[in-house]
C-alpha cells in the first residue's frame, strides 16, 4: 500500500512537472506574438544572413579548420541542412542559388550550381523524418556522402569541360574527396543545429501567430 | 473563384520570389562577388588587430641576404652596360613600383588555388597584374574589385607558364596540378637539365616578364611520354603566403605573334 502511494505520488509529481515544462515551452517560444508577415521577413533575413556568413567563411581558414590545406565546404552543409526537411524541389533550388553564389566567390567555369543542386535534390528526396533517426550523426553521414558526390560531379565537370589535364584532376580528386568529406561532416552539426533550431521554432511561432491573427 | 484567385496570387508571389532570388544570385555571379568581397575586407579590417603584425614588408634581415642583394645589383648593372654596348633590345621586365598587399583569404573552393589580397583597383591593380612574394612569382591577378583582388596561383591546374631552365636554356611549360609541386613539361625529349637547376619565366611568355625566378628542379622523369617532365619545388611558400607584392602588367610587345610557350588559358573569366 505504502509503495503504491509512493508510486502514485511520484507519478503525480512527474505529471505536474511535465505540465510545468509544457507551459514553460509555450512561454519560451519566441516571436509568437509577432505578426505572420513580420515573422516571414525575419525568417528571410535570418536565412539570407546565414548564407552570407557562410559565404564569407569559405574564404577563411581558421586554425584547426583545415586538413591538408582543405577547408570544410560550408555551402554544401547549408544546402543539406536546408533540404533535409524540405521538398526535393526546394532543395534543388537552394542548391542552384548557392552554387551560383559559390561561382561568384571562385570562378564561374565550370559552375557549382550543378553539384549543389543535385545535392539539394537528393537530400530533399530522402524524407529523413520518416526513415532516418533525427540526430547529428545522420546529418553528418548525409553530409559525408553528399560531399563525396559533389566532388565527383565537379571533378567530372572539370575533366569534360575545361582545358585542365584530366590525369591531374583525378589524382587531386583522390587526395581531396575524402579529406573534404570528413571535414565537412565533422563541422556539419555546427551549421545544422542552430539553423534547424531556428526553423523549428519559427514553424511553431508561425502556427501560434496564425491562430491568433 | 475567390479562393482560386487567392491561390494563384500566392503562387505568383512564390514564383516571383524564386525569380528574385535566382536573379540576384546570378547577378552576384556575374559581378564576380564584388560586393561580397568588399564586405569581407570590411569585416576583416575590424579583426586585423588580432592578427600578428609583421615587423615590416622588407624581408632583409640576414646579413647574407644583404650581401647577395648587393652582388645582384652589381651584376645587373654590369649586365645592363654590356647589353647597351651590344645595343641589345629585349622585352622590358615590369619596371613599375610594387604594391605591397596582404593575403586576407584563400580560395572559396578546394578545386581552385586562389588567394584574396587586400588591395584593388583603388590602389592601381588591374586584371593581369603579376603577383610576387619572397622567393619569386606566385600568381596573376584574376579579378579586381575596389579594395580586393583575386589572384590565381601558379599551382592552380588552370595556370600554364612558359619557363626557361636558367643555365642550360631548356624550355618548357610549367603546369600547376593543385599540389605544392607543379610539373614542368619540356619541349625536348632529352632536355639538358639536372636536379637543382633554377627555373625562371621564359622570354616567350606574354603574360609574365622574363627572368622571374619561380623554383628549382626537384626531380626528373625522362622516361615520361610524350615529353619528359620535372617536378618543381617553388621558392615562395605558396601554402602559407602572408604578404605579397603586386606589379602592374608588363607593356604589350608590338609583335604579338603567338608562340608555343604562351598557352594562354582560353577566356580566363
Amino acid at each position: 500500500m505504502k509503495i503504491q502511494g509512493f508510486w502514485d505520488r511520484k507519478t503525480k509529481q512527474s505529471k505536474s512537472s511535465q505540465q510545468k515544462r509544457k507551459s514553460k515551452q509555450k512561454e519560451v517560444i519566441p516571436f509568437s506574438n509577432w505578426h505572420p508577415q513580420a515573422l516571414q521577413f525575419l525568417d528571410w533575413g535570418v536565412t539570407f544572413g546565414s548564407v552570407i556568413v557562410f559565404l564569407l567563411m569559405l574564404l577563411t581558414r581558421f586554425p584547426g579548420m583545415e586538413l591538408l590545406g582543405i577547408g570544410p565546404n560550408w555551402l554544401l552543409i547549408w544546402v543539406v541542412a536546408w533540404s533535409v526537411k524540405r521538398s526535393a524541389f526546394q532543395g534543388a533550388l537552394a542548391g542552384i542559388v548557392l552554387g551560383l553564389l559559390q561561382d561568384a566567390m571562385t570562378s564561374p567555369h565550370p559552375t557549382h550550381a550543378l553539384s549543389l543542386g543535385v545535392v539539394g535534390f537528393i537530400t530533399g528526396l530522402m524524407q529523413k523524418q520518416r526513415f532516418i533517426q533525427e540526430d547529428f550523426i545522420s546529418i553528418a553521414l548525409i553530409v559525408f556522402g553528399m560531399s563525396a558526390l559533389a566532388d565527383t560531379i565537379f571533378a567530372s565537370q572539370l575533366s569534360f569541360t575545361s582545358d585542365r589535364n584530366p590525369e591531374d584532376i583525378w589524382i587531386y580528386y583522390q587526395r581531396i574527396a575524402l579529406a573534404s568529406a570528413i571535414l565537412s561532416s565533422l563541422w556539419a552539426p555546427v551549421v545544422y543545429y542552430p539553423l534547424n533550431r531556428w526553423w523549428e521554432s519559427l514553424k511553431l511561432a508561425e502556427k501560434l501567430a496564425k491562430s491568433r491573427f | 473563384m475567390f479562393t482560386a484567385r487567392r491561390g494563384w496570387e500566392r503562387k505568383g508571389l512564390q514564383i516571383g520570389l524564386i525569380a528574385v532570388v535566382l536573379g540576384s544570385a546570378w547577378l552576384v555571379r556575374e559581378t564576380q562577388g564584388a560586393a561580397l568581397l568588399e564586405l569581407y575586407t570590411g569585416v576583416g579590417k575590424q579583426f586585423q588587430i588580432l592578427q600578428p603584425k609583421p615587423s615590416k614588408f622588407d624581408p632583409l634581415k640576414d646579413a647574407k641576404v644583404l650581401e647577395l642583394q648587393a652582388q645582384i645589383v652589381d651584376l645587373q648593372n654590369q649586365n645592363q652596360k654590356l647589353k647597351s654596348l651590344l645595343s641589345y633590345v629585349e622585352k622590358q621586365p615590369a619596371a613599375s613600383k610594387p604594391i605591397p598587399s596582404r593575403v586576407i583569404g584563400r580560395s572559396a573552393d578546394n578545386w581552385w588555388q586562389q588567394i584574396i589580397i587586400n588591395r584593388g583597383s583603388s590602389a592601381g591593380i588591374k586584371k593581369g597584374a603579376i603577383v610576387k612574394a619572397e622567393g619569386g612569382l606566385v600568381g596573376i591577378v584574376d579579378s579586381v574589385t575596389i579594395n580586393t583582388s583575386r589572384v590565381l596561383l601558379i599551382t592552380d591546374m588552370k595556370s600554364t607558364i612558359g619557363v626557361n631552365v636558367s643555365g642550360s636554356g631548356a624550355k618548357g611549360v610549367l603546369r600547376g596540378n593543385s599540389s605544392g609541386e607543379p610539373v614542368l613539361e619540356f619541349y625536348e625529349k632529352v632536355p639538358n637539365v639536372k636536379v637543382g637547376d633554377v627555373i625562371t619565366t621564359s622570354t616567350y611568355s606574354k603574360k609574365f616578364p622574363s627572368g622571374l625566378p619561380i623554383g628549382k628542379v626537384k626531380s626528373l622523369d625522362l622516361t615520361k611520354l610524350p615529353a619528359s617532365i620535372a617536378k618543381i619545388e617553388l621558392f615562395p611558400p605558396i601554402s602559407s603566403l602572408d604578404w605579397v607584392a603586386v606589379y602592374s602588367q608588363p607593356r604589350k610587345q608590338l609583335s604579338s605573334t603567338p608562340t608555343a610557350t604562351d598557352k594562354q588559358p582560353q577566356k580566363s573569366n
